[in-house]
This record gives structure tokens, C-alpha cells and sequence, in this order.
């Protein structure tokens, strides 16, 4: 049985299908990449398994259980964390104020051993303050740990966005468009960063926009257009099928 | 906005020494002077810092609450029904009024929260005018617009020693500081603790929060509750102390009074903020009403808290005029040196 599970899930925004009827199998430890033009729906398919939108059809499941209905920090909790498209984390915070605020998840205490200050919490604490370290030399920003978040360059900043949801404990990381705005050597930098992420286990769903980016990185790869799932299969594979060319480039009227 | 500034690094800039000097004085007070202005004055705007901290820790969620005073408003009236009206003994009294006050903003939150934002700070403003109309009309209760005359604790007497409410200021002083104390530990423990840290992220941003697996309302609604349980009891020990309720006393001014208190006293510090902004202020508001002008006290509050947007932006205030100066005086380095661009920006 697939990690997890999309069944005939379509959301409607009024009459428009942001997407529709999409089954989705996503198997544990693969790096799978969703692609597809402008508009196609992939941001939607993410919005719908991390909870931010209930799907309007079909169903989620995660291990077997079913998870669409659920709010997001539910989802959160079950393992499934998402980054975003935007920069900023949290105004204001420096890189580990921004990891340690992210790793609520990481807790096992309640909030009442944080508010007496225990000696397990405390304990737990340095455990966590010492993974979020590690996490943040595994994605090669740890030079940057004392610095305000916002001073970051452009690519360090979208590593901490990263950072920040591996914090969160994943066992299913959905990775937003992690290379927009990036030249091609700042990308495969995240690149790097993907594979050595998926090398701890932790299934990564990866959206993106360029074909190049995935070609590198992806086990498998699902393309969309206008809502519609149109391929599945080997990344290069992919390339020549001829809906895919179609949808990117448009047909070829002579 | 005001939040998220200060995220682990909650220390104060204020040396310890300092604080407990200051301490040790304000505990020392009713030996120098048993004077009824000096002592009232500080007795009530510690019981308003206690609802500033309230303030100041919804706003650490990121909610503007509108209506603390209605908390004060139900804290007084518990107290006041409890004990003349049904005669209940002091102590208990002034405990249910803070868990009833509790109660109500548990029931409230978890319904008005959910709209957040713009739409909370409006329903708590009606909230606050439901209170005060209910207050006004159920007269078999509140006995309306008359008010109900409180009666001070009963003495409690000690061997030879007797501490009486009734005649002498000097124990309401030493209550209230009790309190203060109580509830400035409470507030910057909770503040310092991850739940703070919780409370900044949720106001940060609460779409991120969410997806790193933290429940927005649950920690919006304890933030509320634990403001209303304290404003409560803040609420139950004014009337106590001014010896009478009703319902013009918790009025629209007096919720804006409390935020106004928080913007002055620079909500940063949850505790340094609420207690300088409402010795401040409080103090300032005594002064204007003896003066012969009508209503200058609007005047003169509005005008202050411009000035303190204004001279002291992003929700600085007047706590950290504090560090400014002892960094002046005693050529301390700043506590993080940030290159570049940001150094202005990050000035504490």
C-alpha cells in the first residue's frame, strides 16, 4: 500500500476545477516530482494534502488513514509538512529563533512542563536545539545560524524555509517550488540538498516548474495540466511523451 | 506590527539588581509615607497593570482584545454579588471572580477567535457594551445604574497584630503588591516559556504556524483565558478597593485606557510594559482630573500615545528608554551586533 493516497480529489473554486479527479500514489522513500505549466494545478494539489484547502471530491488518505478533513497542524502532527513559495518565515527572528519555533513538533512534553521548566523539558530541549544544529549543517546553512533570517541571501533563505519543515519532524516533505528565482548553480545546490534529505528516509514530494531541476533529482515524476494528471512515470521518460511536449509547449498547427 | 521582535532572547535590559532594588523600595513605600494620594495611586495603577499584562499577552498572539475592561467589569461584579449581595466571606469571592472571569473568556474566545483579527478587536468592543448594558439593566443583580457599595475584606487579625482593610490603606497596598508580584511572574514565565515563543509564532504567522503542527486556536484561546482569569481578579480587587460598582466604571474608555497603557509602556516587556505604561499614565490621569479643564485627560492621552508612536516606533515604549539610557551611562555593547543594513532596523 502507497505512503500515501489520492482518490478521484478535485477542488472546485466555484465553477473552475483547480483539479480534478487526480489519483496519486506516492510510495515511501521515492523523491517524487510534480510538474506542469503555469496554473496547472500543482500548488492546489499541496494546498489539498496538507489541509490549507478541503478538497470539494475524493479523498486523502496517509498510511491508511484518512486525512482530508483534517486542519493542517493535524496533518503536521500525523508528518506530512509542506514549505511555501514566500521567503519569509517569521519577522524579525534570526535563523535558530526561526528552527526552534519550528520544532514545536519535536516536543514530547506539554506546555505545562515548558511553562514550570522541568528537568525533562530542559533536557528535551538541548536534545531538540542539538537536531535542529544538525539539521541546519545537513542543509549547509549552518554558518548562518546567528544571523536575522531576513538578512539571508535569496537560496539560504529558501534552504531555511526547508530547514525550518524538516524541524517539523516529516516523514513526508511536499517542497513547493524550492527553486524559483534561483540560477542554475543555486539550484542545484537545493538539488544536493533534496537527495541528502531523502537520504534520511523522509519521502519528499517536490513541485516544480523546471524541467531541468527535476530531470536531476526525481524518482518518479507526474505531470499536471490544467488540473488534469496527464503522465506518470520515469523523469525521462516523461520528456518525449508527446501530451507532455503539448502541454508545455502547446501543439503544433501547421 | 508590534510582535515578533524578540523571540528567545527575552532577557531584559534591565540588570536584576535593578529590578530588585526597585522592588525593595515600592515594598518599603508605606514606611516613608502613608500618604491616601501617594498610596492610591500606586495601588490602582498596579491593579491596572495586572490588566495591561493581560492585554499585552493576547496581544503576543496577535489579537488586539478591545475589551479587557469587560473582564474587569465581571471580576468586580462576581466579587461585589458574592459578598454583599450573598453574603460569601472576602477571599473565596475574589477567587471566583477571577475563574468566572475565566470561564466567560474561555466561552467568548473560543467563539470570537475564530474570526481574528480586525473582526476580534470589533466583537470585544461589543462585548465590552453587552457587559456594561447587561450590568445597566439587570437591576435584580446588578442593581442597575445605583451600583452595589463593596465591603472591604474582614480583618484578619494575627496574635496582636490586626490588618484591617477598612481603616488604613497600608494592607490594600501590600495585597496589591502580593498580586502584582503574582501575576508579573505568572505573565513573564509564560512569556519566556515556549508557549511564548508559540504565542509570537502564531502572531507571526499564523498560515506557517499551522502547517508546522500548532493548533491557532488553542493557543489564541489559552492566551485569552489566562488574561481573563487575571483581569478578572484585577477587576474584583479595584472595586474592592474604590468601594463601589457599576457600570460606568468599565466603560469603552477604560479598554482603551488598557491599551493605550500597553503602547506607552512599550508591550516588548509584558511586565516592565505593563507596569511602567500604567504608573505612567495612571498617574498622569490623576493629575489631569484635578485640573479645572473638563475632558483634557483625552487630550493629553491621545497626545501621549502619539508621541510614543512617534519617538518610539515598532512597539517600543517607554520600558526601553531603560536600556537606551543604562547603555548610554555604563558603555554596555549592544546585545547582538548585526551587520549591514539591519543594524539600524534591529536597534533595541
Amino acid at each position: 500500500m502507497a505512503l500515501l493516497e489520492l482518490n478521484d480529489v478535485t477542488k472546485l473554486f466555484g465553477k473552475l476545477a483547480a483539479v480534478e479527479d487526480i489519483d496519486l500514489q506516492v510510495e515511501e522513500g521515492e523523491i517524487l516530482g510534480i510538474v506542469g505549466p503555469n496554473g496547472s494545478g500543482k500548488t492546489t494539489l499541496i494546498n489539498l494534502i496538507s489541509g490549507y484547502y478541503k478538497p470539494t471530491r475524493g479523498d486523502i488518505y496517509f498510511k491508511g488513514r484518512k486525512i482530508s478533513g483534517l486542519r493542517p497542524d493535524q496533518i503536521a502532527r500525523l508528518g506530512i509538512v509542506r514549505t511555501f513559495q514566500s521567503n519569509v518565515l517569521f519577522e524579525g527572528a534570526s535563523v535558530i529563533e526561526s528552527m526552534m519555533i519550528s520544532s514545536r513538533l519535536q516536543y514530547k512534553t506539554s506546555d505545562w512542563q515548558a511553562f514550570f521548566n522541568t528537568r525533562t523539558y530542559k533536557d528535551e530541549q538541548e536534545k531538540v536545539v542539538g537536531n535542529l544544529l544538525e539539521t541546519l549543517q545537513l542543509l549547509d546553512i549552518f554558518n548562518e545560524t546567528f544571523r536575522p533570517a531576513a538578512a539571508l541571501s535569496h537560496g539560504y533563505q529558501r534552504m531555511l524555509g526547508i530547514a525550518a519543515a524538516l524541524a517539523a519532524n516529516p516523514s513526508v516533505l511536499m517542497l513547493d517550488e524550492p527553486t524559483t528565482g534561483m540560477n542554475h548553480e543555486e539550484a542545484m545546490f537545493v538539488v544536493e540538498n533534496i537527495k541528502k534529505i531523502n537520504q534520511q528516509g523522509i519521502t519528499v514530494l517536490l513541485i516544480e516548474h523546471n524541467m531541468k531541476v527535476l530531470l536531476g533529482v526525481a524518482t518518479r515524476v507526474v505531470v499536471l495540466s490544467f488540473g488534469n494528471k496527464i503522465a506518470d512515470g520515469d523523469p525521462y521518460e516523461m520528456m518525449s511523451k508527446p501530451e507532455v511536449i503539448e502541454a508545455y509547449l502547446g501543439t503544433e498547427t501547421v | 506590527m508590534i510582535i515578533g521582535r524578540y523571540y528567545i532572547d527575552q532577557k531584559s535590559v534591565v540588570p536584576k539588581i535593578v529590578i530588585g532594588a526597585v522592588i525593595a523600595l515600592l515594598a518599603l513605600v508605606p514606611l516613608f509615607t502613608t500618604s491616601m494620594v501617594t498610596l492610591s495611586t500606586l495601588i490602582s495603577s498596579g491593579i491596572w497593570s495586572i490588566a495591561v499584562m493581560g492585554f499585552i499577552l493576547i496581544l503576543r498572539t496577535g489579537q488586539f482584545s478591545m475589551g479587557q475592561a469587560a473582564f474587569m467589569a465581571i471580576g468586580g461584579y462576581v466579587s461585589a454579588i458574592l459578598t454583599v449581595r450573598l453574603g460569601l466571606p472576602y477571599w473565596p469571592s475574589f477567587l471566583a471572580a477571577g475563574v468566572i472571569s475565566g470561564i466567560i473568556a474561555l466561552g467568548i474566545g473560543l467563539i470570537v477567535l475564530r474570526a481574528g483579527g480586525t473582526s476580534f478587536s470589533i466583537i470585544t468592543i461589543a462585548f465590552g457594551e453587552i457587559v456594561r448594558i447587561v450590568a445597566l439593566n439587570w437591576d435584580d443583580v446588578t442593581r442597575g445604574a445605583s451600583g452595589i457599595l463593596t465591603k472591604p475584606p474582614a480583618p484578619i487579625t494575627i496574635g496582636n497584630f490586626e490588618i484591617n482593610f477598612a481603616t488604613n490603606l497600608v494592607p490594600f497596598y501590600y495585597f496589591m503588591f502580593f498580586l502584582v508580584i503574582a501575576s508579573a511572574l505568572f505573565f513573564w514565565q509564560i512569556d519566556r516559556s515556549r508557549v511564548g515563543g508559540t504565542f509570537r509564532s502564531v502572531a507571526a504567522n499564523p498560515v506557517l504556524a499551522e502547517h508546522l503542527g500548532i493548533h491557532l486556536m488553542k493557543y489564541r484561546v489559552i492566551a485569552f483565558t489566562m488574561a481573563g482569569v487575571f483581569t478578572g481578579f484585577a477587576g474584583a480587587y479595584y472595586v474592592t478597593f474604590i468601594s463601589v460598582i457599576n457600570p460606568l466604571i468599565f466603560d469603552l474608555w477604560k479598554s482603551v485606557q488598557i491599551m493605550m497603557m500597553s503602547i506607552v509602556g512599550g508591550p516588548t516587556l509584558i511586565v516592565g510594559g505593563a507596569i511602567v505604561g500604567s504608573t505612567v499614565l495612571y498617574s498622569l490621569g490623576n493629575y489631569l482630573t484635578q485640573l479645572p479643564v473638563a475632558n483634557v485627560q483625552y487630550l493629553v492621552f491621545g497626545a501621549v500615545v502619539v508621541l510614543v508612536l512617534l519617538f518610539l516606533p515598532k512597539g517600543t515604549g517607554l520600558v526601553d528608554l531603560w536600556g537606551k539610557f543604562w547603555r548610554k551611562v555604563f558603555k554596555e555593547p549592544e546585545e547582538y551586533e548585526i551587520p549591514g543594513e539591519f543594524s539600524q532596523e534591529d536597534e533595541e
